[in-house]
């Protein structure tokens, strides 16, 4: 399950969709969200899905990632369709056990899992085409009218940088422990749920003691550097807009608007 | 370059939970280096080299004594980050020094930091992994490199800051014979093609071998220092502080105790072989007589 993780998983390729600038792509993220939110019959979430699909094959991604990001939370989606598909009031239409399902549950159920699935693929699209240092530093442009009210932009956008760096460090540290208390008996695969809960808190502590040496190796490592927490820094790639981006402005906000008209005018 | 004067240097180690002292780790140590020059400083676990590593980029400051970098105390908080950008660092473990997600984001965080110029960042980046030998992986993400790419991508980010000295405290201390070949190769084509003056710090003898000057440390002191021809003749001072000696030039020096007239010391192989065929050549024309 650790495994499966793919926040942060850049997949370098040479693309148009690459090639926008990340607040664009954020942007692009946002309105796509917000247009699941609008949508009300279920089958616009077959025109959205196509939407996504055209996407990633702009994108040169694989449609085998497409699935990789559910992966992670198919059990939040087996959780949401089965709670929504018993627990919506309606016309009944099947009675297991103490359980009735509705037709409006099956509507419900359905369209609700399709929104979650469908936010997690647009997001995964933009973890695929961004590397996360774009990320951060479109987050940190983005929101940089927050350093006004001292919030410290700058310095989360750091964080966020150095935490994606770690992320395979750590899986991979954590696969290593668990190999170690493994050969020494600790069963972590066939066993009740209880006792997992149990020995994960074993991995904790190493885990927790090994990323405390890191960073401060890390922090000294950073300072050797130049880095001092304050003062202006530049960036090698900094973040400027395109033609390209533009364009997207525009499509994206086309989009927006036909999706809220066709909400208001009501007509499906 | 480098100028160390009677440094002194103390940790405080808690004994118990109430009673603390000072551990004296660096006693004494008196040090110049030139520039332009390759310096090894040998010296088992504990012997305080790393200590006196981190004076060099002012990530530690003197109890006593002095350490000048170009002439600039290091005590003095203004020349704080003209030193550390005339004085580069490479740590031991790549994984936990290496910043970026991307190799080439890793090598322009040092220039960032300086706020230069984008295009002035995309060329130093760019020499720098040329120097290295990584240009072809600059968008790679460190995860997938092996520990001596890892290594070198650690000796670009330090290089991107355009450092006159390199200090490299144990880098090849993680890695695989190959890999640290393949680290060594670069710091002394560095050293010898960029003029950059390199202070290696390790517990590999073998890697010291090609240094201009040695430095053997031990329990804080200085206990030798010279030529590596001069530091290895001395062959039982080495043992006596548990260095490991090249193999070579441990078997050349039990041939000699042996009464087999072999120069020593012996660094490398290559000059081992020259010296046995002169021995043997040497047999040959005497029994000729």
């Amino acid at each position: 399950m650790i495994r499966d993780i793919t926040i942060g998983q850049y997949y370098a390729q040479d693309s148009s969709i690459h090639k926008l600038d990340s607040r664009t792509k954020l942007m692009g993220v946002l309105i796509y969200i917000v247009a699941l939110f609008l949508v009300k019959n279920p089958w616009w979430y077959l025109l959205l899905f196509v939407v996504i699909l055209a996407l990633y094959r702009l994108a040169k991604v694989p449609y085998g990632y497409l699935l990789r990001g559910l992966k992670g939370i198919v059990i939040l989606l087996i959780f949401t369709f089965v709670f929504r598909l018993i627990s919506t009031p309606g016309i009944p239409v099947a009675q297991l056990w103490i359980f009735t399902i509705t037709g409006e549950g099956i509507t419900k159920a359905i369209s609700l899992t399709v929104r979650i699935a469908l936010m997690i693929i647009g997001a995964s699209l933009l973890s695929y085409t961004s590397t996360p240092r774009e990320l951060a530093d479109g987050l940190e442009k983005a929101f940089g009218f927050l350093e006004k009210i001292h919030v410290p932009i700058h310095d989360m956008a750091v964080i966020v940088m150095i935490a994606f760096r770690f992320i395979p460090i750590l899986i991979e540290e954590t696969n290593v422990l668990m190999d170690a208390q493994a050969s020494r008996g600790v069963e972590f695969e066939k066993c009740s749920v209880w006792k997992k809960c149990r020995n994960i808190f074993s991995l904790l502590l190493p885990l927790f003691l090994s990323a405390v040496r890191r960073s401060s190796d890390l922090a000294m490592a950073m300072e050797a550097r130049g880095y001092s927490g304050e003062g202006e820094t530049s960036r090698m790639y900094p973040l400027r807009y395109h033609s390209g981006d533009r364009i997207a402005y525009v499509l994206m906000f086309l989009f927006l608007a036909g999706v809220i008209v066709m909400r208001v005018v009501n007509i499906y | 370059m480098i100028d160390i004067k009677n440094l002194v240097h103390r940790y405080t180690i808690w004994e118990s939970d109430t009673k603390k002292s000072k551990k004296t780790v660096l006693d004494d140590v008196t040090l110049d280096i030139s520039p332009g020059q390759l310096v090894a400083i040998l010296g088992p676990n504990g012997s305080g080299k790393s200590t006196l590593a981190k004076h060099l980029n002012v990530l530690l400051l003197p109890d006593e004594g002095t350490v000048w970098i170009d002439g600039k105390d290091t005590k003095d908080a203004k020349a704080l980050w003209d030193i550390r950008s005339t004085v580069g660092m490479v740590f031991q473990n790549p994984d936990n020094q290496i910043v970026g997600t991307s190799v080439e984001e890793d090598v322009a965080f040092g220039p960032e930091n300086k706020n230069l110029p984008s295009t002035l960042i995309q060329e130093k980046v760019a020499d720098s992994l040329r120097a290295v030998g990584l240009l072809h992986k600059r968008k790679s993400s460190p995860f997938r490199l092996s520990g001596g790419q890892k290594q070198r991508v650690a000796i670009a980010g330090a290089l991107a800051g355009t450092p006159r000295c390199i200090v490299l405290d144990e880098p090849t201390a993680m890695l695989d014979p190959a890999a640290r070949k393949e680290v060594i190769h670069v710091i002394h084509k560095l050293n010898k093609e960029a003029g950059i003056t390199i202070v290696l710090i390790t517990h590999h003898t073998d890697e010291v071998v090609g240094a201009d000057k040695i430095i053997l440390m031990n329990q804080g002191h200085i206990i030798q220092e010279g030529t590596p021809k001069e530091v290895f003749d001395n062959f039982e001072l080495l043992k006596k502080v548990k260095m490991d000696v090249p193999q070579v030039t441990e078997l050349a020096w039990n041939l000699a105790r042996q009464g087999i007239p072999i120069k020593t010391p012996v660094l490398t192989e290559e000059q081992f072989v020259t010296e046995m065929m002169r021995i043997y050549e040497d047999g040959k024309n005497r029994e000729d007589c």
